[in-house]
């Protein structure tokens, strides 16, 4: 969109307007309307999620013999599964998965990203570059691959998924948070509060998260997509979670085999799910980052 | 610089099979052994021994090329490997190939009319790619090509059943048939080789098209553009400059991005049952054959290492500023 001088009086209008959530986003749709639609797509899964129990016409765990592989019908949307069950439910049941791990799985790698990276940058020295050589290190090895071995070795279950995926992906966040604080440490607001005797710990939490989160939060989003399909992904491979859960990469598991027998149902809704939530997250993350990025606002 | 890489690299994947609850003497020893063979077993596999004596013992093993034996296939993980390299060689270089040939022109151009009608569907597009799950791309191009319009040959394998591989030249049956002029085996091949090409292809263009797209935008507002255009020196010299000036940048970025890919590509390969280093190793994994999971691992770390130095030397070739030195 080129900014121009009637799309700032537009947007001051719009601003104007008494305050409402409805009034507010579209604001934001007007400036990006990436952020909308993924905002739009999250809600939308969320909603999903929450009152999967109901929205589901089948409960998605119980099996009806009489009815295995049946194509989608009025009875049964998305058709049946080869086991007899609901791959509509199923499906929607799903999301709460999506959400469940993705959510825990972001909060543990900031919870842990986060202080490394501000005390790596704002101490510096022999730390931040053991740190940084250690996160560099770690490139080396693809991130499904290290996942997939560490939930392997560390014994399959849910919980475990999550601290993995957390884990792995607190390096972003740390990276994100210290190239920051560098460029924050020697800032007059850092030095007064250091002048004014604050302890370190109130620097860096009080004065100097709040000036360096930002870059972390339209990190959290990508992130969040990207924890929704590593875990898939290990649940399409078996590990982790197993079927006949209801989540979306185990049932692209069991849909797997009757995709060249003609039976494309069984796979192709939970991937159509699984694509929309990881679009809506990327898509949110994408707008964060062009709102946020100075840069990247500039050159439109 | 590199050695302490490697040694991290070698710690890693050590600690890997070490630090969850996988116990390799339970499964050698079975559910009926005593106490005193579950000691044998552990003192025979040097598991006794304190930890940094077994990493002193590991390190010194991989250095001299014994990555342990594989209990799924019983044979040294290094032959396992060793004859599955080159089949996956071929489908990144294939697939890595083609996204990259497709990604770049399509991030110059979105970048060249940035939030034009061209930016935005790209955009969207690469958006798309990042989210879409690899092996599931995978199978629905099979229900499709292969179960509705039977335009491709079955997801299982390099080479048609009916068609005899050619004699082993470089592991390629596409080179190794045309080298030996088995012109069957060739189209076979070739055949094969679609589906997944195509699938890695799209899912590596996705982040090639937005890195490219952001790479070339920040060469345009460069001081350096912005003179040129000031100048008044038309727009295809200025194209030029931006060309030359974001070709260090995307080749630094594909390079990074092979990394991730390799994971990507082991998907595919396992939904094409390929046999190349992917599925061994996802296999290795899924089936707990952790010795070849350390092998795959570490040949992956290695790999990514390798491709980091060609990443440097390229670099060094293709910058106009190294010209000096």
């Amino acid at each position: 969109m080129a900014e121009t001088v009637g799309d700032e009086f537009k947007r001051d209008r719009a601003a104007a307007r008494p305050f409402s959530l409805k009034n507010r986003f579209i604001g934001i749709a007007r400036v990006s309307p990436t952020l909308a639609s993924g905002v739009i797509i999250i809600l939308a899964f969320g909603f999903m999620a929450v009152f999967a129990h109901w929205l589901m016409p089948h409960d998605p765990v119980s099996a009806y013999p009489e009815r295995v592989l049946k194509p989608p019908s009025a009875e049964h949307w998305f058709g049946t599964d080869g086991n007899g069950m609901d791959v509509f439910s199923r499906v929607i049941y799903g999301a709460k998965f999506g959400f469940g791990i993705a959510i825990p799985a972001v909060i543990l790698a900031v919870a842990i990203g986060v202080p490394v990276g501000l005390v790596a940058g704002y101490r510096g020295g022999l730390l931040d570059e053991v740190l940084m050589r250690f996160f560099d290190g770690l490139r080396v090895f693809p991130s499904i691959i290290l996942a997939l071995a560490v939930v392997a070795a560390t014994g399959q279950s849910l919980l475990n998924v999550v601290l993995v995926l957390g884990f792995l992906d607190s390096p972003v966040f740390a990276r994100v948070v210290r190239s920051e604080v560098l460029s924050l440490r020697s800032s007059v607001f850092v030095e007064s509060a250091k002048a004014a005797g604050n302890p370190t710990w109130r620097i860096l939490f009080i004065h100097l998260l709040p000036n360096a989160i930002q870059g972390a939060t339209a990190q959290a989003a990508v992130r969040a997509a990207w924890a929704v399909r590593i875990s898939a992904t290990l649940a399409f491979l078996g590990v982790g979670i197993q079927a006949p859960t209801p989540e979306w990469g185990a049932m692209i598991r069991q849909g797997a085999e009757f995709m060249v027998t003609g039976q494309w149902w069984v796979g192709i809704f939970p991937g159509i799910a699984l694509i929309f939530l990881v679009f809506g997250l990327n898509l949110f993350g994408d707008g964060l980052q062009d709102l946020m990025d100075p840069r990247r606002r500039a050159v439109n | 610089m590199a050695i302490p890489l490697l040694v991290g690299i070698v710690f890693v994947t050590f600690m890997l099979v070490r630090v969850g609850g996988l116990d390799p003497v339970g499964r050698l020893a079975g559910p009926t052994a005593t106490a005193e063979e579950f000691e044998m077993i552990r003192a025979e596999l040097g598991l006794d021994e304190p930890l940094w004596k077994q990493f002193a013992i590991y390190g010194g093993n991989v250095v001299r090329g014994d990555l342990g034996e594989s209990w799924l296939s019983n044979r040294p993980v290094l032959t396992d490997l060793k004859e599955r390299a080159f089949i996956s060689i071929e489908l990144l270089f294939w697939g890595v190939g083609i996204g990259t040939l497709i990604g770049v022109p399509i991030g110059l151009r979105a970048a060249f009319r940035p939030n034009g009608r061209f930016d935005q569907i790209s955009r969207v597009l690469s958006l798309l790619g990042f989210s879409i799950p690899t092996y599931w791309l995978g199978l629905v191009m099979l229900f499709v090509f292969f179960y509705l319009l039977q335009w491709a040959p079955p997801g299982i394998g390099r080479i048609s059943l009916m068609v005899s591989p050619p004699d082993h030249i470089t592991g390629s049956y596409l080179i190794d048939g045309l080298l030996t002029a088995r012109w069957g085996a060739v189209q076979s091949a070739a055949a094969h080789l679609v589906l997944p090409v195509i699938c890695l292809a799209i899912v590596s263009a996705a982040p090639i098209i937005k890195q490219t797209r952001a790479i070339a935008l920040e060469v345009l507002s460069s001081d350096a553009a912005r003179y040129a255009r000031a100048s008044g020196l038309p727009p295809k010299t200025v194209r030029r400059l931006v060309l030359r000036n974001s070709a260090t940048p995307v080749v630094t970025f594909v390079g990074t991005e092979i990394t991730g890919l390799v994971g990507t590509m082991s998907l595919i390969e396992y939904v094409f049952a390929w046999g190349g280093l992917g599925q061994y190793g996802l296999n290795a994994i899924v089936r707990g054959d952790f010795t070849a999971v350390q092998g795959y691992v570490l040949t992956l770390a290695l790999f990514s290492v390798i491709v980091f130095l060609i990443v440097d030397i390229i670099v060094n070739l293709i910058e106009p500023r190294s010209e000096l030195t």
